[in-house]
């Protein structure tokens, strides 16, 4: 660890250690720092996302497909919310790196600008004011939403009582509740909502949920690699909170979200959707657990392909013309000053 | 992956017993069970050319993604969209997506009792979509002009391209929504739309059908239809400096904005923040309020269903509200004060330039003070600048302002750098004085001359370079074929034009401009192996360039002979002798036919001002299956977004290169698309393939300047120029766009960049990193110095 220089205190300590570290140089973990930079780049605002195209659409959309987009916005209006309740209630607090929270402080933002997105996006969609109440109140009233939302709340509490992480069980009951935010909330149940969203945007509809929805899932990336970022980083400090056991927590974890998701899926595509069977979503969700699994370095449960050539389209670089749409690839901060010999 | 691999995943997913007892239902609502064999026999039908198709797979697929008891037409949509979503794969699938969409499409018409051609034309005007004189030269010659009809026309398409003509081009029933043409019957309605004889009419479908040249949008949208607005581009001048002219701008803008038209508007003209208004003694707010309302405007009126409208407002960079002007499109701030639909342009006096360059002061100057400036370019500007000097509302450093510039570019794309001397300097337009253009088009490729009481109009077409190249060069002779049709064709549009304003109609005939682009520069460029940056790759662009050009002025000469110069010739530049190159002094290769040119011209005039502009070509590209007019490549692998969805477009010069090599491999694919289509680490690929298949985004910025520059002297309006930094600096673009200034070009289009992080890939296996022993220093250092070389991997 020679890298890491020493704390002020004199006394080595690690990302796990309690207390308020308020001294950003010498950074010692400058990774969490690039990250946020990175975040900041990509600041985008709901005014920016034109929903202007989506309502003709939903009109045109047959019942069995309206019947997912409204579950979905549904999904969408509460899912945010959670993850930014466990950053603020868990997160924060144990992640003693000034440069670390910075980054949360930031997701936190982001988190707050996708509830407002959501919000908007319902408001867009649901003009009705009692349709609209209903579904802001899905957690309660539906149940394959409900499914899912306790799934996370008791995620959420079980270390909500933790003030500090002292000892070891302490430790890995944390990484448990970051793996499951990561791996399994916008890892798995948002990954789940996106491959509708994608699956819709294929089929040429709802481009102003797409749109919006594109910026959410680059943000969520980013979210899920800092995570798994805090992961390494405790593990490689740690190496011993990582055992079997946690491994067949892990597993465990990932398959009841599984099934969580794949039970909302069949509510979702109840009444049959062309081009998307339950059978390849569930194909589709095994996948992505796989590979949440490998990045943890455990072995996959499943070998499930990936089913959907429409993901396929959400890895390759988009070109939009301008008469179509706005364009999302553009970065906030430019650096530099005029001169007129640079290479270009 | 094999047929039968893919079967047995398939089986993995969807039971045997289930498949069984799926059921569809018939369009007369009897069930019937889902038959693999069926679908297979409607796919073979279209594979005869399309060894690489597998029809097993597109069948088992399709079903895989069905349930019970969903209609036949769903199982057709879906068969479609499987074939579809296998492109990424082998490009092949394109052509038998599009096929099965064809049948989809012709199943649709003929369901209505549509047969042939006329009745098409016949059915369509019943329903108030055709006009009369269209429908008339139809039924007058309807047996002539059905059997004109290529029955294998649709097998040229693309499945990008159809789907585009499908869901956007194709006249639709106003209640059912059903198409009621064909492809090949939209062409050739669109053909018939311009004809006087039926042969003329047969000549321009076969070319278009050919996909050798497609006139733009708003002709393809329009031609033969009731509302025959057919013109592209619309140049608005300035309003003056009242509240009365703004409002009539902006119900000018929103009329031509609403018949397909893209719109270019200055703003100079109008005061600035804190300038006095004599009538009430108080103090303006500036153009920012105004520029809210134009883009409220803007987004209000959609375009016939088809899009939305879209303006580019014009500003010189002397304006007070100069800096509040370059904000906004930010995406913070005070929301009043931005307008998310407007795109910007900066229209620039060489005075500013040459301030920036010397580091000097930059005066700002209220329009109310100097009135005069901008009907004023060249020496006549500098001076009058210079003497407005004096009553400047603030000074600022040029430079600063430039740096500002680039910002805007870097943040939004837009703020687009076009240069008011050059675009006057060198146009066949300004050969008059009192004649000054004031702004480009939306898509900064147009340049004419307009003013308060007209409207500049041009209407466009695009030659695809790609349908006159083969491995052993251009078809030079097909080139001036096609040029001839196409300048006749986009002349005739002037004449029979609806123009939704007085200002357009009062404009167009006098002038008669059109602008004749080209695409698909980039396939000719594959096909003969020129890498886009090299020396052959210039000399054949200019060449065609010229080519193109000079048959366009013999073509539009002979118009001129038949049937008049065009009314304001006198004013023109052409007039005095001098043609377009001569104005950049260069000296034309191909002396002998422009010698000839001169005399003839010298002897009727040209029908036209002006000729050649290359418009972007976003849409009708991707109809003629080409790459955008004289842009490089984005990537070899890219999705497209439109309003009909999402679409895959893989190289198809490389997976031909790749297959030769036995290189197109899962695996190679797989390397493809975490490289984000580059293929510049495919180590196999020897290193002049590697150069010739490098993206806009590995290309140095510079040859596409150069290439843009050697080229201008041909194009006498301009070129839709973007230029490409994955992650720019000020300092790079301030470099690149005073390099683009001083190369003489007249206009530039986006500046495209590359967001900053991006969504982590789904699809592509993530590379495993081991997990982090503490006592690796090694390891440790590469996760902590270097993360994004380590984010890279995943």
């Amino acid at each position: 660890m020679t890298t890491v220089p020493e704390p002020r205190t004199g006394e080595r300590h690690m990302l796990l250690d309690p207390g308020m570290d308020l001294t950003l140089r010498p950074m010692r973990y400058p990774h969490f720092f690039d990250r946020f930079k990175d975040a900041i780049r990509n600041t985008w605002t709901v005014e920016e996302v034109d929903l202007h195209s989506d309502l003709p659409d939903l009109a045109r959309l047959s019942p069995a497909e309206r019947h997912l987009v409204s579950r979905l916005v549904a999904f969408f209006a509460t899912g945010d919310t959670i993850v930014a309740n466990n950053l603020v209630l868990n997160l924060y607090q144990h992640v003693n790196s000034p440069e670390g929270r910075l980054y949360l402080s930031r997701q936190l933002f982001e988190e707050a600008v996708h509830v407002q997105f959501y919000l908007n996006l319902l408001d867009t969609y649901v003009p009705d004011e009692r349709e609209r109440f209903e579904a802001f109140a899905a957690v309660e009233n539906i149940p394959s939403i409900a499914r899912k939302a306790e799934f996370c709340f008791k995620w959420i509490d079980s270390i909500f009582a933790l003030r500090e992480l002292r000892t070891r069980e302490d430790r890995r009951a944390f990484l448990l509740n970051l793996i499951c935010f990561a791996a399994c909330i916008e890892g798995l149940f948002f990954y789940g909502a996106f491959a509708y969203v994608y699956f819709l945007r294929s089929r040429g509809v709802l481009h102003g949920l797409a749109s919006g929805t594109n910026w959410v899932f680059r943000d969520e990336s980013m979210h899920m690699a800092f995570a798994f970022d805090v992961v390494d980083t405790v593990r490689a400090e740690e190496p011993d909170l990582f055992d079997a056991e946690m491994e067949r927590q892990v597993r465990d974890m990932l398959a009841e979200a599984v099934e969580c998701e794949v039970q909302f899926a069949a509510d979702l595509l109840e009444q049959g959707v062309s081009g998307l069977s339950l059978a390849d979503m569930r194909e589709y969700l095994q996948h992505v657990a796989d590979r949440r699994l490998a990045v943890l370095g455990i072995a996959p449960m499943y070998g499930s392909r990936n089913p959907f050539a429409f993901m396929e389209l959400q890895d390759v670089q988009e070109l939009s013309n301008f008469f179509e749409r706005r364009v999302s690839a553009y970065q906030v901060g430019v650096t530099g000053t005029v001169s007129f010999d640079d290479d270009f | 992956m094999t047929a039968t691999q893919d079967v047995a995943v398939a089986d993995q997913a969807a039971p045997e017993q289930r498949r069984q007892a799926m059921r569809v239902r018939k369009r007369d609502g009897d069930t019937e069970p889902v038959d693999v064999n069926k679908i297979v026999r409607a796919v073979e039908r279209w594979v005869a050319d399309l060894d690489e198709v597998d029809p097993l797979r597109v069948a088992t697929r399709t079903i895989s993604g069905l349930y019970d008891g969903a209609s036949t037409a769903e199982l057709d949509k879906l068969s479609i969209q499987t074939a579809a979503e296998l492109i990424g794969e082998e490009p092949q699938y394109s052509r038998l997506a599009a096929r099965l969409l064809a049948a989809y499409v012709d199943k649709e018409v003929r369901g209505q009792g549509v047969a042939s051609f006329s009745q098409a034309i016949a059915y369509a005007h019943g329903l108030g979509l055709i006009g009369d004189a269209t429908a008339a030269f139809v039924a007058r010659n309807a047996r002539k002009l059905d059997d004109a009809v290529d029955p294998d026309g649709d097998l040229r398409f693309e499945y990008f391209g159809l789907r585009t003509v499908t869901d956007r081009y194709l006249l639709r029933h106003p209640e059912s929504r059903l198409v009621v043409e064909t492809p090949q019957y939209w062409l050739l309605r669109v053909a018939c739309g311009l004809s006087d004889t039926p042969g003329e009419a047969i000549g321009f479908y076969r070319l278009m059908s050919s996909l050798a040249y497609l006139p733009s949008s708003p002709t393809l949208f329009n031609s033969g239809t009731r509302h025959t607005q057919m013109s592209s581009c619309f140049l608005v001048d300035s309003p003056r400096d009242e509240l009365d002219s703004i409002y009539e701008r902006y119900h000018q803008v929103a009329k031509l904005s609403k018949f397909s038209g893209g719109i270019g508007i200055s703003w100079s003209r109008v005061r600035g923040r804190g300038a006095l208004i004599r009538g009430t003694n108080g103090r303006s707010n500036g153009i920012v309020p105004f520029l809210k309302t134009l883009d409220a405007g803007v987004a209000a009126v959609n375009q016939g269903g088809r899009r939305k409208g879209a303006a580019c407002v014009y500003l010189e960079p002397w304006h007070p509200d100069i800096e509040e002007f370059l904000e906004l499109r930010d995406n913070t701030g005070e929301e009043s004060r931005r307008t998310h639909n407007l795109n910007l342009a900066n229209w620039i006096p060489d005075e500013f330039m040459r301030r920036v360059e010397a580091d000097e002061e930059w005066s700002l100057i209220d329009p109310s003070d100097a009135p005069e400036l901008p009907d004023l370019f060249g020496e006549a500007f500098d001076e009058a600048y210079r003497a407005a000097e004096k009553k400047a509302v603030r000074r600022v450093r040029a430079r600063d302002l430039y740096g500002r510039m680039m910002r805007t570019l870097a943040q939004t794309g837009n703020g687009w750098m076009t240069f008011k001397d050059a675009a006057n300097r060198l146009s066949n337009q300004t050969g008059a004085p009192g004649n000054t253009i004031h702004l480009s088009n939306l898509c900064t490729e147009i340049l004419e001359v307009n003013d308060d009481t007209e409207t500049a109009v041009c209407n466009l077409g695009s030659i695809n370079l790609a349908a006159h190249v083969t491995t052993s060069g251009v078809d030079w002779e097909k080139l001036r074929a096609t040029v001839r049709t196409a300048v006749v064709f986009l002349d005739r549009v002037i004449d029979i034009n609806y123009y939704p304003s007085a200002q357009a109609a009062a404009s167009n005939p006098r002038w008669r401009p059109v602008g004749l682009g080209l695409m698909g520069l980039q396939d000719a460029f594959f096909t003969l192996r020129l890498p886009f940056d090299s020396a052959g790759a210039r000399e054949l662009s200019t060449r065609v360039q010229e080519e193109i050009f000079l048959t366009a002025l013999e073509t539009s000469a002979g118009l001129a002979e038949r049937f008049g110069p065009h009314p304001a010739y006198a004013e023109t530049r052409a007039a005095k002798g001098d043609l377009h190159p001569d104005l950049w002094g260069v000296t034309p290769a191909q002396t002998e036919r422009w010698a000839a040119l001169r005399s003839a011209v010298a002897a009727h005039g040209l029908r036209n001002s002006l000729l050649v502009a290359i418009a972007p070509t976003a849409t009708i590209a991707s109809i003629a299956g080409c790459y955008e007019c004289i842009e490089p490549q984005v990537s070899n692998l890219f999705k497209r977004e439109t309003m009909s969805g999402e679409f895959l477009q893989v190289n198809t010069y490389l997976v031909r290169e790749l297959k030769a090599r036995g290189l197109w491999t899962p695996a190679v694919r797989e390397q493809i698309k975490r490289a984000e289509g580059s293929v510049q680490g495919i180590t196999d690929l020897p290193a002049d393939v590697r150069e010739l298949f490098r993206t806009a985004w590995e290309l140095p910025q510079r040859a596409l300047i150069d290439l843009a520059a050697a080229r201008a002297p041909f194009v006498d309006q301009s070129q839709s120029l973007n230029l490409f930094l994955a992650a720019p600096t000020i300092g790079k673009l301030s470099s690149m766009y005073l390099y683009a200034w001083k190369s003489g070009l007249k206009t530039t289009y986006y500046l495209r960049s590359r967001p900053a992080t991006r969504i982590q890939q789904a699809t592509v296996a993530p590379v495993i990193s081991p997990v982090v022993a503490a006592s690796d220093a090694a390891a440790l250092a590469c996760s902590l110095e270097n993360p994004d070389s380590c984010e890279a991997c995943q």
